[in-house]
């Protein structure tokens, strides 16, 4: 009917419109970042150019973000790693906990999982200071677990839901106690949401800004925190800040690709579920 | 004990170690007239900190710009989400890709996204800023520079950084309506509107509040994607309230009115989160 293919061709060209406003900034930026000074500068933008590794070369012998770079891997990677051995028996008792204490604790969870950054922040800036610990990767990686528990923990408790309980029965029968049927029969069979949980955690501490950026001056800086820096300075230098801000969206591209299915459930804490 | 609680027990120790005795802190040195590098030290002052805060310029003018960015900055993003969701549970070629396209914002570091903007915008090299509002004959001026523009420009890059929440929880939303609903519908001669307002909206009630819950608390904790931008100007154009939080805290180091600040808006977003909470742990 030609009243179907109208809409078909309106609908299309709606969706390509709303792709083209999401694409656009982030490509060109990552165009940029193969740029000049001068071509940056360059009014109208050059459509077609010469693109150079300059900035690229620049970046990995500056020693600054590399250094950024480092301290942000080793941060997300101990904020996954803590939080995990610590929510992966925590969520799995709490799945299989159907009673008061439970869910007042799932309840306290949540309410942390919720709690503004700033509150967070200005008590352990204050911890801090007086132990010294201000701009070492530990302070950043310690306050990050006050997030970090709580998400993993709800994220996995609503996955291992989702497993049936006769999996681990019939071990649980045989005598087995509850943290060997965790370990023999839960783990192998939730590998990948094991995974899953990891990359989000991961992704959310790669990304946070406000905490590193109070706790860190200099040696301990993560990447966001050197993007802000750096992009506060008089003379901006923009072809270096678009190639740092394209090399810190790598771990979203993966996440993107690769574990999209449980985006909705970390982003709701499964709020959703009816 | 059951087995239960021992499995429960490191997690519930550790979280409990690392917020519970820092609120307590926070509540307490809110009370406190305490500059950091001041070697006098704290000094008991009771709620003075509270007073001299709420009756202070800044303050209402963070709040006012908290507001107005955050209703702004919601009511857009799920508008421009719902839109989405409806769209892509059409019938559109090659909606998988596009689905992921469109969701790519929400999990790029914020700082990225203001930083976009601000390159996008700037008056120097931006391709918007400094290209197109010239080409199209708006004259010469800084997007970013200008105090109304410049709050204009900081709420579209959060909608655009932020509408993939809304439009995520909306397309489950979507997913869980059942046809029959449609179909039934369809049989009763029912039109595009009339369906979307007694079929659709009326299903989408909770992933409605859900998304809204979650965009307000989301955005009064605001600061990175602005303070990349603007860093909270020209003037105060664009201050939000953790904003002023930080400048008091972290610059001044005047750390019992931050405290404050901490409190306060721990209160507001508690208030805000308590239904959502409550339903999820039900």
């Amino acid at each position: 009917m030609r009243g179907d293919l109208i809409r078909s061709i309106l609908l299309h060209t709606l969706a390509i419109i709303a792709c083209i406003l999401i694409v656009f900034p982030i490509a060109w930026l990552v165009i940029s970042s193969f740029k000049t000074m001068y071509q940056i500068f360059q009014i109208p933008p050059p459509l077609i150019f010469e693109p150079t590794l300059d900035n690229y070369r620049r970046l990995f012998f500056g020693g600054q973000l590399m250094n950024a770079f480092f301290n942000s891997l080793i941060i997300s990677a101990i904020t996954v790693i803590v939080s995990l051995v610590l929510a992966i028996p925590a969520s799995y008792s709490l799945s299989r906990l159907n009673n008061a204490v439970g869910r007042n604790i799932g309840f306290w969870i949540l309410s942390v999982r919720m709690a503004p950054s700033f509150a967070v922040i200005v008590p352990y800036f204050i911890i801090m200071y007086h132990l010294k610990l201000i701009d070492t990767i530990w302070a950043v990686a310690v306050t990050y677990l006050v997030f970090a528990i709580p998400f993993s923990t709800w994220l996995l408790k609503i996955t291992f839901e989702e497993l049936p309980r006769e999996l681990e029965e019939s071990a649980l029968v045989d005598g087995a106690t509850k943290a060997a049927a965790l370990m023999r029969i839960i783990l192998p069979n939730a590998v990948p949401m094991i995974a899953s949980v990891s990359i989000l955690t991961f992704v959310l501490a790669w990304n946070e800004f406000l905490m590193a950026f109070i706790l860190t001056s200099r040696d301990a800086r993560t990447v966001p925190v050197l993007i802000t820096a750096l992009s506060g300075t008089h003379k901006l230098d923009w072809p270096i800040m678009a190639a740092i801000t394209t090399i810190s969206m790598i771990p979203a591209f993966i996440f993107i690709t690769f574990v999209q299915r449980y985006l909705v459930k970390g982003l709701t804490m499964g709020s959703l579920k009816s | 004990m059951r087995e239960e609680y021992k499995l429960l027990l490191p997690a519930v120790g550790v979280l409990a170690f690392l917020v519970a005795a820092p609120t307590f802190y926070l509540f307490y040195t809110s009370l406190l007239r305490w500059f950091l590098r001041d070697p006098a030290g704290p000094i008991f002052v009771g709620v003075e900190n509270y007073i001299r805060l709420i009756q202070s310029a800044d303050f209402s003018t963070s709040l006012i710009v908290t507001l107005i960015f955050s209703s702004a900055s919601v009511v857009c993003s799920l508008m421009l989400g719902l839109g989405l969701a409806l769209l892509f549970s059409e019938n559109v070629r090659g909606k998988r890709v596009m689905r992921t396209i469109i969701v790519l914002p929400i999990v790029l570091p914020p700082v990225v996204v203001g930083f976009t903007w601000k390159f996008l915008l700037s008056s120097e090299v931006g391709v918007i800023g400094a290209y197109f509002i010239r080409l199209i004959g708006l004259g010469n001026f800084s997007l970013l520079g200008d105090p109304q523009l410049a709050l204009a420009s900081v709420i579209i890059a959060d909608i655009w950084g932020k509408t993939p929440l809304p439009f995520l929880i909306f397309l489950a939303g979507l997913a869980g309506i059942p046809p029959v609903f449609y179909e039934s519908a369809k049989i009763d001669g029912a039109g595009g509107w009339q369906t979307f307002r007694s079929i659709t909206l009326p299903n989408l009630k909770k992933p409605l509040v859900v998304a809204a819950i979650l965009r307000t608390i989301d955005a009064f904790n605001s600061f990175d994607v602005i303070f990349v931008m603007t860093k909270g100007g020209p003037g105060m154009a664009t201050h939000t309230l953790p904003m002023l939080g930080w400048k008091i805290g972290f610059y001044y180091f005047d750390v019992g009115t931050a405290s404050a600040i901490g409190v306060i808006l721990l209160l507001i977003v508690m208030f805000l989160s308590m239904p959502l909470i409550r339903s999820i742990s039900r």
